[in-house]
């Protein structure tokens, strides 16, 4: 996951690298999504998050679609 | 018994999952308060374990995601959010600098240390360097937009990629 400038910048990656354009998020969606994902790692009792859980986490920072479908073909 | 650089001996399953539970903790407080991803002969000297055990260990958590083993040596290659090696996702934390290694991790770091931080990245395109910062738990400064290249399903296809 990388942070670009602008769109402008995106469209320019993904052809130079023949790579379909992915999915966006804002710094404050990025900021969540790190947030909610990552607050507990350091913690004894830290687990990975269930496939229910972290779709409940991508829910929450507005992240739907195709994309973000965890279950996949 | 084992040499330090022997087989690992046969473990009960318990056991082994004991001392991937003591692995993790160490590895992840260790990287928290120093900046700084201990490697496995580290790793193995600060518990007193055989380094063929450390190894074992490391790939369960490996296989568990919770840590990113290097492709070929076995050495830790990020704790994730926290990377092994310096990379252009820059986290200064209080007096530490930490790594990420994508923008994800780096913010990551912040949320994980519970601290305040200032997150240095390029953009992925030009280059030119970036700065976000979290305070208080919210992001306070920010610019630019992240951009995922890869579908949520396929993230651990590849993770160096991703």
């Amino acid at each position: 996951m990388l942070l670009f400038r602008d769109e402008e910048h995106i469209d320019r990656w993904c052809s130079a690298r023949d790579l379909s354009r992915g999915a966006t998020l804002t710094p404050d969606q990025g900021w969540r999504l790190a947030h909610a994902w990552y607050k507990d790692k350091l913690r004894p009792e830290w687990r990975r998050h269930t496939l229910e859980e972290t779709e409940a986490l991508l829910a929450d920072v507005g992240l739907a679609g195709a994309f973000w479908d965890l279950r996949g073909e | 018994m084992t040499g330090r650089e022997g087989r690992a001996a046969p473990m009960t399953v318990p056991a082994a999952e004991a001392l991937a539970r003591d692995v993790r903790l160490y590895v992840f407080r260790r990287a928290a308060e120093s900046g700084r991803v201990p490697q496995p002969a580290h790793i193995a000297q600060a518990l007193g374990r055989p380094q063929a055990e450390i190894h074992e260990a490391l790939k369960q958590l490996a296989a568990g995601k919770v840590l990113i083993l290097a492709p070929n040596d076995g050495n830790v290659w990020a704790a994730n959010p926290f990377c092994a090696v310096p990379s252009g996702f820059r986290v200064q934390a209080g007096e530490k600098t930490y790594w990420g290694i994508c923008i994800w991790d780096a913010l990551g770091i912040a949320a994980a240390l519970g601290k305040d931080a200032v997150i240095r990245a390029p953009c992925g395109d030009c280059g030119a360097p970036m700065r976000l910062e979290v305070r208080n738990s919210r992001l306070a400064h920010s610019e630019g937009i992240i951009h995922f290249a890869v579908p949520a399903h396929h993230w651990w296809d590849n993770i160096g990629f991703t």
